[in-house]
């Protein structure tokens, strides 16, 4: 091949100059293609398509069934009428012509008319301002002229209105003509149209869906700038933040792009994979009328992820598990997103989402897990270590016993055993294990712990109180029995040696105290007498109420819980230990302070007795007991774990996974093993770390169902990322009711009451549903707010069902306790706190109201005195006597609630004497019934209040009036009798 | 639809009079108590499957104590028994059997109700089968306070008052639900079941233990018996085209 000539002009080669060029300009056409093409092939696409295409298939599919549906012998029947219709028509054609020729011609008058009045008008009042100018001149002859201008034109246009009038007439009766004769069809086609509807409209929806050459052009490359129906779904948050490069910006939620079904309805199917299915639960979730509706709150805010993603991978999609992974990784392009801090929840914690609006409203309802998991931080205590900086979890009484009179209630012995493995001795117990845990497992440590445990007794039993108490009187252990299962105490404890903290999810209120099995061989029957009789001369700050016992009932139930016993924990002492490991400890806590030389002679100095308490206050020191029990001198110690209020946030680079290389690198895995198997990360290090720096937290033998329940609620603990504003627990109303609700979960008022529909879980053991302590629905409406405070302070006070066996316990709360559930009531009712005093009814609402009490037979359930027994029926059917109405129901609630008990609290007793009508309306019975003879006299006794029958059966009928006589009946009648 | 309809003057005070002197009785019934004849919309079939439920123990011919209400104790001349267990001969009354599996198309309510009438403060019928979208009445014949408190799960619960005799509620069920009980408050002896299926497939066995259902299309079916104390026990059965199919279950209370 020769080379190519050199011209001497120009210093480059020529030709390849050109092949440079050529080879740069495909290059750069082949990147600008490549750059459209990458532009346009957006993943996504391909879901909207598909998702597009299997709609329209649904949608033609149910067009089919529903043409299939339809009558077709009715069809043909309507076509057929149609049919006949238009033949009768066509058979009319002449006479049509004729009319709609005349028609247009009126039509073109009606134009021309319309038109000339018009002209006609405008002349007129350009006429009506020169005469006008006329007048001011004051030139008579003008005027005249100009006055008879007007004349003219005014005549003209009114003969010209009435011609336009004429016409307009003519013209509907024209097209009146022709409506009618053409109504037949009109009709037939209409009833055809109505036969068809549904299939009709289902087909226009799917011709809409339909590709056509629009669709195509439309969605084209480079064309699909205009109005493409392909294209990205997003929502703008404001309020709710998103962190990037450490700003906070308002959050896009682009997740509908590819999630197209996730606010519709109807793609709950099998056949409806991800991402093309309804979001569940429509009423609270994304729907406009829900709670949460999807143009204020988005997806990420709950589920967390990318906002702005619109690619699978970047999203942050979390798998919940390695087969999961694969396949992710297979069919999307799975990969982890390193820099993302809060990757999608995984679905089966997607609840933990929910916290960041809701962290202070202590119930989230509709949240099982979450709700489990908050029970179990409250009953094992994880607040009392680890501070929690929410609302539901800050101010939180003690989750164990006080401390302080311990010597008189159990033996040292027992302790030091209790202490070495709690779950032993009483297996659903919230109290974990601290001791002779995995790390802790060699010989030596075995030793140290020995060591510890003796200490911590000897130092408890230093500082506690001592007493004596005499043996309780003698019980019956079956009266017992029947007493701590139907007086109250089975609402907050059992006493079951075989019970499962599990098998009482998702209301463990019967756990709220302890499970008493074993009791006999744990306290002497003597505290245990004085304790339930009075648990406050034990503990002032107990949360155990007293149920006000006899001391008969008190020594039954003593002898009941006495009786179970187990020998292995009686008569116990403390073992001996072994002081050299011992004094190693007490001499490993000296030397922080001070030199090696000082701490021996200071550890010389010791009696045995100073050895023993000085290990025992490190040990505490150590261990952080005095989080969950009240201990002398340690009253104003700080907690000492990890603080988990940001956990859910915290970067998965600072969890410790140790040695440990099985355990999965997420936020989610590391917490559950960690509370699963807390001192796990110490595997393979406990030969490197000291003694004192093992993991020190306690097991509390959770289930993987506990752990994961408490690992959603950790997961939701996160940094702020919802304005404040926008939160659910920050206003005056959600704030009270969270307040009550942190009460009544910390006094386990559930464990007896149904409370927003959860609770009444002494309902397990009390059969007779009647025998139940009440529902509290409505109780906010129910009863005035001075009553309802004078009661909870002291329930003794009244007593509304003298036949029931259970009973309201004393707490003895404080004034500021009782302010929280009283306004917490009020609250969620929606109910002011003051009421203004009736008035006393006229005669005639109390005349009614008598008779009626009567005729409705109310008595038959509401007993005539406060302790009437006997009114006709069994004592657990009764209801409350009305003699106590004017004191404790508020006058304004009693016509409402009788005139329909059970939109106040369904499932009551108390029957409807007004049927419901379908428009809401109440109907009542009396008027009808009254015409009986049998109710003659009633009718005369009423009457002398009415002046005419007439008015009598108008006062009758309507329910409101009736429950108004009623409820003064009740209040004016019956209590001054 | 809720209703009252008093029935006439007359007939009120002719129903009170007759009841306080121990009679009784219903004096103008307004509708049907006969086993549901419904209308069938789908290929209605020929097949029947009848039967037999035995019973191994004897009935306990317990007595209900009716001394809280002096109305009810003075309706009843003879002891009441009760209810729950209702046994002669071995047999078994008083269940409930219907076609729980392999019924296919839709059938449309019967046009004539299904009566619940409070009569001597007892519920009859004590069982019986409804369809959804048909109508229920309620009837109180007794001159004494009854409320009647349906306790679904699945439907709409209600609790009404009927002070008045003669008194009558309307009500219908959306839902199928096996069973509806329903109770009365006043007298908590009171009880009743109710069957709500959305097939007209079902009947409860009488005196003599025996059922039949019929009409059925030929198919495979799953059958199940259900007694408010005894449980439930299912059997599957085919059944040919206007064939019969003969079925028994064997019921024994658990501590026998």
């Amino acid at each position: 091949m020769a080379a190519p000539k050199k011209t001497p002009d120009r210093h480059y080669n020529f030709r390849g100059m050109n092949a440079v060029f050529a080879w740069s300009s495909i290059a750069l056409l082949v990147t600008t293609l490549w750059m459209v093409w990458d532009d346009y092939a957006k993943p996504w696409k391909r879901f909207q398509a598909e998702f597009r295409e299997r709609e329209r298939q649904q949608l033609a599919a149910e067009a089919e069934t529903e043409k299939a549906k339809l009558n077709q012998n009715e069809v043909a029947r309507i076509q057929q009428d149609v049919a006949n219709e238009e033949v009768t028509l066509e058979g009319k054609r002449g006479e049509f012509d004729e009319l709609e020729a005349t028609l247009i011609k009126i039509g073109k008058n009606l134009y021309a008319a319309d038109a000339r009045s018009r002209t006609t008008k405008s002349l007129l009042d350009t006429e009506r301002f020169q005469y006008d100018s006329a007048l001011q001149s004051g030139d008579e002859e003008r005027i005249a002229k100009r006055r008879a201008e007007v004349e003219r034109l005014a005549a003209k246009h009114t003969e010209q209105r009435n011609e336009l009038e004429a016409i307009t007439e003519l013209k509907k009766s024209l097209e009146a003509e022709i409506k009618n004769k053409r109504s037949g069809l009109a009709d037939a086609e209409k009833r055809l149209a109505g036969l068809r509807l549904g299939y009709d409209s289902l087909q226009e929806r799917v011709a809409k869906l339909d590709k056509k050459i629009d669709y195509f052009l439309l969605n084209a490359p480079l064309m699909d700038f205009v109005l493409p129906a392909l294209k990205i779904d997003q929502v703008i948050l404001s309020g709710l933040y998103n962190d990037i490069n450490f700003t906070d910006v308002d959050r896009v939620d682009r997740c509908m792009t590819c999630h197209l079904a996730a606010t519709r309805m109807g793609f709950e199917g099998e056949e409806w994979k991800q991402p093309f299915r309804s979001h569940p639960r429509p009423k609270l979730f994304l729907s406009a009328s829900s709670p949460h509706p999807y143009t204020e709150f988005g997806c990420t805010t709950c589920h967390g992820g990318l906002d702005r993603a619109t690619d699978f991978a970047r999203a942050g999609h979390s798998p919940i598990d390695d087969e999961q992974k694969r396949g992710w990784i297979e069919k999307w392009g799975w990969e982890k997103q390193k820099y993302l801090d809060t990757p999608i929840l995984p679905a089966k914690y997607s609840e933990a989402g929910c916290i960041g609006c809701h962290a202070g409203n202590v119930w989230i309802s509709g949240s099982e897990l979450l709700d489990i998991g908050r029970q179990l931080i409250d009953k094992m205590g994880c607040y009392a270590c680890h501070k929690i900086g929410y609302e539901a979890y800050e101010d939180l009484p003690r989750p164990g016993p006080s401390l302080r009179k311990v010597a008189s209630k159990i033996s040292p012995g027992f302790a030091y055993k209790w202490i070495s493995a709690p779950r032993e001795f009483r297996p659903t117990t919230w109290m974990p294990h601290f001791f002779f845990q995995p790390n802790t497992s060699s010989e030596e440590n075995l030793k140290r712990q020995e060591a510890e445990i003796r200490a911590i007794v000897a130092y408890v039993w230093s500082q506690s109180a001592t007493g004596e108490y005499a043996p309780a009187p003698t019980g019956d252990a079956e009266r017992g029995q029947d007493l701590f299962d139907n007086v109250g105490c089975a609402g907050c404890h059992i006493r079951d040696a075989e019970a499962k903290r599990d098998d009482f999810f998702p209301q463990i209120n019967r756990l709220h105290g302890p499970n008493l099995i074993r009791a006999g061989s744990k306290v002497s029957s003597g505290w245990l007498y004085a304790w339930i009789k009075d648990p406050k001369q034990y503990n002032p700050d107990t949360r155990m109420p007293s149920l006000r016992l006899t001391d008969q009932e008190a020594a039954d139930i003593t002898a009941y819980l006495m009786s179970s016993r187990e020998p292995a924990y009686e008569n116990l002492s403390i073992p001996e230990v072994d002081k050299t490991v011992r004094d190693e400890l007490i001499l490993s806590y000296l030397e922080n302070n001070f030199t090696i030389e000082s701490s021996h002679a200071k550890l010389d100095k010791m009696d045995e007795g100073e050895r023993n308490r000085y290990l025992g206050e490190e040990t505490i020191q150590k261990y952080g007991c005095w989080g969950c029990h009240d201990l002398e001198g340690f009253e104003n110690a700080k907690p000492i774990g990890v603080e988990l209020t940001e956990e859910g946030s915290k970067p998965i680079h600072q969890f410790d996974f140790g040695h440990v290389h099985d355990v999965p690198h997420t936020r989610r895995d590391w917490i559950k093993t960690k509370l699963m198997e807390p001192r796990i990360w110490d595997q393979g290090k406990e030969e490197v770390k000291s003694y004192k720096e093992l993991y020190r937290m306690p097991n509390f033998g959770m289930s993987e169902r506990e752990a994961e329940a408490v690992v959603a609620n950790v997961l939701g603990f996160t940094k702020a990322y919802v304005l404040k504003s926008r939160r659910a627990d920050q206003n005056p109303e959600t704030a009270a009711i969270a307040a009550g609700r942190k009460l009544i979960t910390s006094y386990n008022c559930q464990g007896c009451h149904l409370i927003e529909d959860q609770g009444h879980a002494i309902k397990s053991v009390i059969q007779d549903v009647g025998q139940l302590p009440p529902n509290l629905a409505s109780q906010g409406a129910r009863v005035q707010a001075e009553w309802l405070f004078g009661y909870l302070h002291d329930p003794s006070s009244v007593t509304m069902r003298p036949w029931l066996d259970v009973r309201m316990p004393t707490f003895g709360f404080k004034d500021a306790q009782v302010n929280t559930v009283v306004s917490y009531f009020q609250t969620r009712d929606k109910t002011d706190a003051f009421l203004s005093t009736p008035t006393v009814a006229d005669p005639r609402h109390r005349a009614v109201g008598r008779v009626t009490f009567g005729m409705l037979q109310c008595a038959k359930c509401h007993p005539a005195g406060p302790q009437a027994g006997t009114a006709g029926v069994t004592a657990a059917e009764l209801a409350p006597s009305l003699l106590l109405a004017p004191g404790r129901l508020r006058h304004d609630w009693v016509p409402e609630w009788i005139k329909d008990p059970q939109s106040f609290v369904r499932g009551t007793n108390m029957p409807a004497n007004f049927a419901k009508m379908k428009d809401g309306s109440y109907q009542s019975p009396l008027a009808q019934a009254l015409e009986a003879p049998m109710f003659a006299s009633q009718k005369a006794e009423m009457m002398r209040y009415f002046d005419s029958e007439e008015e009598l059966t108008t006062f009758l009928s309507d329910p409101d009036q009736v429950v108004v006589a009623l409820r003064d009946h009740i209040w004016w009648n019956l209590s001054s009798n | 639809m809720n209703k009252y309809r008093l029935t006439t003057l007359s007939a009120i005070l002719l129903v009170f009079v007759f009841v306080a002197c121990g009679g009784g009785g219903d004096a103008k019934p307004a509708v049907e108590t006969s086993a549901p004849a419904p209308v069938s919309e789908s290929a209605a079939g020929g097949g029947a499957i009848s039967g037999v439920i035995n019973y191994s123990n004897g009935d306990p011919d317990a007595v209900i104590k009716m001394d809280a209400d002096p109305v009810c104790l003075g309706l009843h001349t003879e002891p009441v028994e009760t209810e729950t267990i209702v046994a002669d001969a071995g047999k078994l009354a008083n269940v409930f059997v219907y076609v729980k599996e392999g019924v296919s198309g839709s059938y449309s309510p019967p046009e004539e109700a299904q009566l619940l009438n409070q009569e001597g403060c007892i519920y009859i019928p004590h069982v019986a089968g409804i369809m959804t979208g048909q109508k229920l009445v309620i009837r109180n014949s007794d001159s004494t306070l009854h409320n009647v408190h349906a306790l679904p799960k699945n439907n709409e619960e209600f609790n009404q008052g009927q002070p008045f005799q003669g008194m009558e509620l309307e009500k219908e069920f959306d839902t199928q639900e096996v069973m509806v009980r329903f109770k009365c408050d006043v007298h908590p002896w009171m009880g009743a079941y109710m069957g709500v299926l959305d097939h007209p497939f079902f009947a409860v066995s009488g005196a003599d233990g025996s059922f039949e259902i019929d009409g059925l299309p030929a198919g495979d079916y799953v059958i199940e018996a259900w007694h408010e104390t005894l449980g439930t026990q299912t059997q599957s059965v085919s059944v040919a085209a206007d064939g019969a199919v003969d079925v028994t279950f064997d019921f024994a209370s658990a501590a026998g």
